[in-house]
């Protein structure tokens, strides 16, 4: 079996004491586009979709985050894609839509320690501090889009395309330095 | 040396001495001080010289409006920065700073010349000096201007500092830590707000720092500020200092500038010189004070002539003297209190010269009892001193009449013209002014932005009005933002508040034509040359100060502009509403190039996207050339060769056994639904719906002006599902635009676009021998002319990877697009490379790919098309589904214009003396016409080509569809080349070579 090898080879993520940047495990992506009513793809998943945007919802391995008024970006393990494709790909006469495997456009960092939130501030326009936790965005780090996973006080995903991972990661990097030096 | 410290009195630290050079030379100060204030301290008042006229000159002011002490400062290589204002620059141990606009030395100038050709240099002079001769401008005028112009060095080196950037959000800014910032940051710090209250200064505190006498809330001001300050910290509330907000933009949006280390001896690791911050505030707070008016006479410029308030500040923040003979020269009562205070510190002041005729009773009490001698109703018509002034000319006026002259020896002029609010981020918002007509100033009036201003700022005068103010603006924006705030503000004792009035230039018993009384010192102009551009025309004070260039130097006139505007509308006898104010725009203080670039430079100047073959090809030594954000492989040379000697090897090996070539870039769309095919129907061109699954074509995308705007291969994958590429320029584009019109025009289309571009990579091979290396890999097809002709397409496995295969060609040859989740692109590339070597395979990059399609007339959008190019222009009918009722565009092409004869056709183009024709080179029909010729069209691609054994070219040619086998004209600097028009395939018009 091919795993999902990760293309982005950045040169060592940082570590600080106040802030730390890490490759995620690989996981598969699904991107869901759907509309009206939901009933049979929730079944379908295994778990309900959330209706209002930057809402998340999981169940089992399965995680989900819902983008847009018909959009949803799905995280699972990799063994599950053919499954959940499957179960879905039955609904598409009576509750069309489109389910796109995007496992390879992507890699996810995970940032954490006590000032994550304010490392992303160095390139998130956004108020990074007012995302609840347990929720996300699709969002733009440094001019490139990025999906923001807010999983804890301080700790964050951040969804990037292989092209411009290096991008992100090499101005977290000098952020994770800038914090620590403000620290000492 | 002498030292005008005053033991005792100041902010600064006595007890840290700090050693820095100013022109080599070695100075003393204490922890605390700036360049101007050290300075100050020794003595020195000669700081610069002024921009035009090279006049000696020293500080007027004591903070970031200071127009005249420009100083260049250094710290070791690349470290240099020119026109650092001496009176905001800190010290610290070793810091250089150098004096500039002088040679060969700041006492002694060259360029002081141009002080006694004045009268040559008046407004407008550059418009009318550099006339004529016309044959002068190049060779003399220009150099010369060149030159002269500009203040400071630029400087050389790279700038080996960092800077950096952030975003911050929060639901009350305040700009300015005086008595009404703090007082507002007290009262909106309720629970749940976040506040954040900046400043320009190393401390805040504004005016409070320059005034230790009063008492608040019965405590010295010093002791209320400190622990004011460690209050609103408990609060919650971020206090940033040494921090300017440079501009305010559209809905509350404010740039802020942190200067992080000029202050520092030495620089700490990983510290950025500079953080600019886009602050996103729910509420701003504008507390940014007033600023003080010079008064405008003959001789207001000299070394030792500052304000008033300036002098206090240097007093009583750092502890300097600025005079021991010092004249007060006012028409505003602040300027009494700087009297009352440095004579308390040791000074004697010689007069107080108000132009007023009578002043309040407690001044004059007060000065009497000081032993201070009192001029009132009198003006300043003169004053002596080169480098250094050491007297003024006073005369009594009385009626409208200048009396006789008396002349007061000193070592200091400190005048005040009154206080006007500082009105710059107001202006930034649009805001509108209002004359108030009491205080001859403009007043903050409305704005569409959620701002309010406090204290100063809006005319207010005095600390306790200031703090009051504050305090209920503060509770205003609270209940703006619901929440209920009971700050109430505190008492102060020992406030100094007081009135003046407005003075012109003040009137004089001299020559008043050759009077140099400065309006903006800056820039060097004069009241006389303000009256001048009047009366030569100038009406508005847009035209005024753009011809007499007053307030248009770095400190964007925050001294001049006001005195500026009252000679002018005296000038023209008309008030001043009606003469107009003229635009503050950001910065409001200069701002360094490497704050608004902060992170992006170096390594991190641009975003490049790579694909996962990238490293692979930097291995190889491949050249690279940019397309859009994406670098691609160019070219592979071997050792010794060129571009031309490998393009011609790449192409070649594609034409003669195999290629293999990154096409990971290009555009990929998933189209997915049960309407993807009446959505392709309408995006494309091409009809759709009689193209089977496993069946690919090419589709051509238009504007909906007709206009080419996308091409690229779309394979069906199954009824419901498209795999669509695009040109790897366009691939955003043309997403967002087929989302476009999906969400406003077919809402009802029950299909949906995901960006596929980074799921998968592709890899292309072509040549006679790419199936022949290709098959064995494949499982699931079989690459036979039968099974999978050429434009199919299949999901299978390739080299054991789960792949989405494609038959096509870009180069006329049989051709492969093998698409594989990008993971997994660099796996199936190694194993195409290594099973490749025994038909000699070849990676191949952008510059031979464009070689091998242009032999076969296939076109790049974006080169062979410039957004005028129809579908047909490009010979290209055939794409378009003249059946189908509609698609994007089909309108469009109907034009007039669109149907035209003699449109320009993309035609191919064979030079006839064999030579290679420049891209970009315009066409004529007659070559002997006269100039201006004729232009008809222009070569859009042209190489050189192994294949058909000479250069060729495409071009854009008017009526070139109908002109085949006549020959053009490509007129070129050296030369005239003639080409014969041909069709646009050069190879294989049979297309033989794509069967298998």
């Amino acid at each position: 079996m091919n795993k999902l090898v990760s293309s982005f080879t950045a040169a060592p993520l940082p570590q600080g004491a106040v802030a730390r940047v890490s490759l995620a495990a690989p996981v598969a992506r699904l991107v869901l586009r759907a509309r009206g009513d939901l009933a049979a793809l929730n079944a379908a998943l295994g778990v309900t979709l959330p209706s209002v945007v930057g809402h998340r919802a999981g169940a089992g391995e399965i995680e989900v985050l819902c983008l847009g008024p018909d959009e949803w970006m799905l995280h699972l393990p990799p063994g599950q894609v053919g499954a959940v494709s499957a179960s879905c790909a039955a609904l598409m006469g009576s509750h069309p839509h489109s389910l796109v495997d995007v496992s390879g456009r992507e890699v996810t960092l995970e940032i954490d320690g006590p000032r994550a939130a304010e490392l992303l501030t160095l390139g998130c326009a956004r108020d990074v501090e007012a995302i609840p936790v347990g929720q996300g965005r699709r969002t733009a780090f440094d001019n490139v889009t990025v999906i923001l996973w807010r999983d804890g006080p301080a700790a964050f995903r951040l969804d990037v395309w292989n092209s411009f991972a290096p991008h992100v990661a090499g101005l977290l990097e000098t952020g994770c330095r800038e914090l620590a030096a403000e620290a000492a | 040396m002498k030292s005008c410290r005053v033991p005792g009195r100041g902010r600064v630290d006595a007890s840290r001495p700090v050693t820095f050079t100013f022109d080599g030379r070695r100075y003393g100060g204490v922890a605390g001080d700036t360049v101007a204030s050290a300075l100050l301290a020794n003595g020195v008042h000669l700081m610069g010289r002024s921009f035009k006229y090279h006049r000696p000159r020293g500080p007027v002011s004591a903070g970031s409006e200071e127009p005249n002490a420009l100083v260049g400062t250094r710290r070791g290589p690349g470290r240099f920065e020119p026109n650092t204002r001496a009176t905001v620059q800190e010290i610290w141990d070793g810091l250089e700073v150098t004096s500039q606009n002088r040679f060969p030395s700041l006492s002694f100038d060259l360029g002081a010349v141009n002080d006694a050709g004045y009268m040559l240099f008046s407004a407008g002079f550059y418009y009318k000096t550099f006339m004529w001769p016309r044959g002068f401008w190049d060779k003399v005028y220009e150099p010369f201007i060149r030159r002269a112009a500009g203040l400071g060095a630029s400087p050389t080196e790279e700038d080996p500092d960092s800077y950096a950037s952030r975003n911050l959000h929060c639901d009350v800014l305040i700009v300015g830590a005086g008595p009404a910032g703090l007082a507002a940051a007290r009262a909106a710090a309720v629970e749940g707000l976040r506040v954040v209250l900046v400043d320009e200064n190393a401390e805040a505190g504004g005016t409070l720092l320059s005034e230790p006498h009063l008492q608040i809330d019965g405590r010295p001001v010093w002791d209320w500020l400190a622990s004011e300050l460690s209050v609103l910290k408990a609060l919650g509330v971020r206090i940033m200092t040494r921090t300017t907000a440079i501009g305010y933009y559209h809905q509350n949006m404010v740039g802020l500038v942190e200067k992080l280390t000029d202050h520092l001896p030495a620089l700490p690791a990983d510290t950025p010189r500079e953080r600019l911050w886009r602050v996103r505030a729910g509420w701003v707070v504008l507390a940014q004070g007033a600023i003080e008016k010079p008064l405008v006479f003959n001789g207001n410029d000299r070394p030792g002539v500052m304000l008033a308030g300036a002098a206090q500040t240097y007093l009583n923040r750092y502890g300097v003297r600025v005079g021991d003979r010092p004249v007060v020269l006012t028409s505003h009562d602040s300027a009494w209190f700087a009297a009352f205070d440095l004579q308390g510190a040791g000074a004697r002041v010689q007069a107080i010269v108000d132009t007023r005729p009578s002043v309040r009773e407690d001044l004059l009490h007060e000065a009497r009892a000081l032993g201070i001698p009192v001029k009132l109703g009198h003006t300043a018509t003169a004053s002596s001193g080169r480098l250094r002034v050491k007297s003024l000319r006073v005369n009594p006026v009385q009626g409208g009449r200048v009396g006789a002259p008396v002349t007061i020896a000193c070592d200091a002029v400190l005048m005040s013209g009154g206080w006007t609010p500082s009105l710059h981020l107001f202006s930034h918002t649009q805001g509108k002014l209002a004359w108030d007509e009491e205080q001859t100033t403009f007043l903050p009036a409305e704005t569409r932005e959620d701002c309010v201003i406090a204290g100063a700022g809006r005319g207010l005068w005095g600390v306790q009005a200031a703090l009051e103010d504050g305090a209920a603006r503060g509770r205003g924006v609270a209940a703006a933002l619901g929440k209920d705030s009971t700050a109430r503000a505190p008492r102060v004792q020992g406030d100094r508040t007081g009135t003046g009035i407005t003075q012109i230039e003040l009137p004089t018993d001299l020559n008043a034509g050759r009077a140099k009384a400065f309006v903006d010192y800056q820039n060097d102009v004069t009241a006389k040359d303000l009256r001048l551009a009047v009366r030569e025309g100038m009406h508005s004070i847009e035209h005024v100060k753009r011809y007499t260039t007053n307030g248009m130097a770095t400190d964007q006139g925050k001294l001049s502009n006001i005195n500026g505007l009252n000679i002018a509308a005296d000038a023209l006898g008309r008030p001043q509403p009606q003469v107009g104010l003229t635009t503050f725009r950001p910065p409001y203080t200069p701002t360094t190039f490497g704050a608004l670039a902060n992170y992006h430079r170096g390594d991190h100047f641009e975003l490049t996207r790579k694909t996962p073959i990238d490293a692979w090809a930097e291995a190889q030594g491949a050249a690279f050339e940019p397309v859009g954000q994406w670098r691609r492989a160019w070219y592979f040379p071997r050792p010794g060769e060129d571009m031309e000697a490998a393009v011609r090897r790449e192409c070649a090996a594609v034409r003669g056994s195999v290629g293999i070539f990154d096409a990971s870039t290009l555009g990929k769309i998933e189209v997915v639904g049960p309407d993807a095919v009446t959505f392709m129907e309408r995006m494309y061109t091409n009809p759709w719906a009689k193209l089977g699954v496993g069946r690919c074509r090419y589709g051509l995308l238009l504007g909906d002006d007709g206009f080419i705007r996308d091409d690229g291969v779309i394979g069906r994958l199954a009824p419901d599902r498209f795999h669509v590429t695009t040109t790897t320029g366009g691939a955003a584009r043309v997403l967002n635009m087929m989302e476009d019109y999906l969400q406003t025009e077919w809402p009802d289309l029950n299909v949906w676009l995901t960006s596929t571009t980074e799921q998968w990579s592709t890899v292309a091979l072509n040549g006679p021998n790419a199936a022949k290396l290709l098959a064995p890999l494949v499982e699931g097809v079989d690459l036979t002319e039968e099974a999978f002709p050429h434009m199919s397409c299949a999901e299978c496995t390739v080299a054991g990877l789960p792949a989405r295969l494609f038959r096509v060609s870009f180069t006329g040859e049989i051709g492969f697009e093998v698409n594989v989740p990008s993971p997994m692109a660099m796996q199936l590339w190694e194993r195409l490379w290594q099973e490749g070597q025994r038909y000699g395979i070849t990676a191949y990059g952008t510059e031979t790919m464009h070689v091998l399609r242009a032999e076969k007339g296939y076109i790049i959008v974006g080169q062979d098309t410039d957004g005028t190019v129809t579908p047909y222009d490009a010979g290209m009918g055939w794409a378009v589904g003249k059946s189908k009722p509609d698609f994007v565009g089909k309108r469009g092409l109907a034009r007039p214009d669109l149907v035209a004869k003699n449109r320009r056709h993309l035609v191919g183009l064979l030079t006839q003396d064999g030579s290679r024709l420049e891209e970009g080179a315009q066409i004529v029909f007659d070559p002997d016409q006269p100039i201006p010729m004729t232009m008809v069209g222009h070569v859009t691609s042209s190489y050189h080509s192994e294949a058909v054994g000479q250069p060729i070219a495409l071009a854009l040619v008017e009526g070139g569809q109908d002109r085949m086998g006549q020959t053009v004209h490509i007129p070129m600097p050296d030369r005239t080349i003639a080409a014969t028009i041909t069709g646009t395939v050069f190879v294989d018009p049979e297309n033989t070579r794509l069967k298998i």
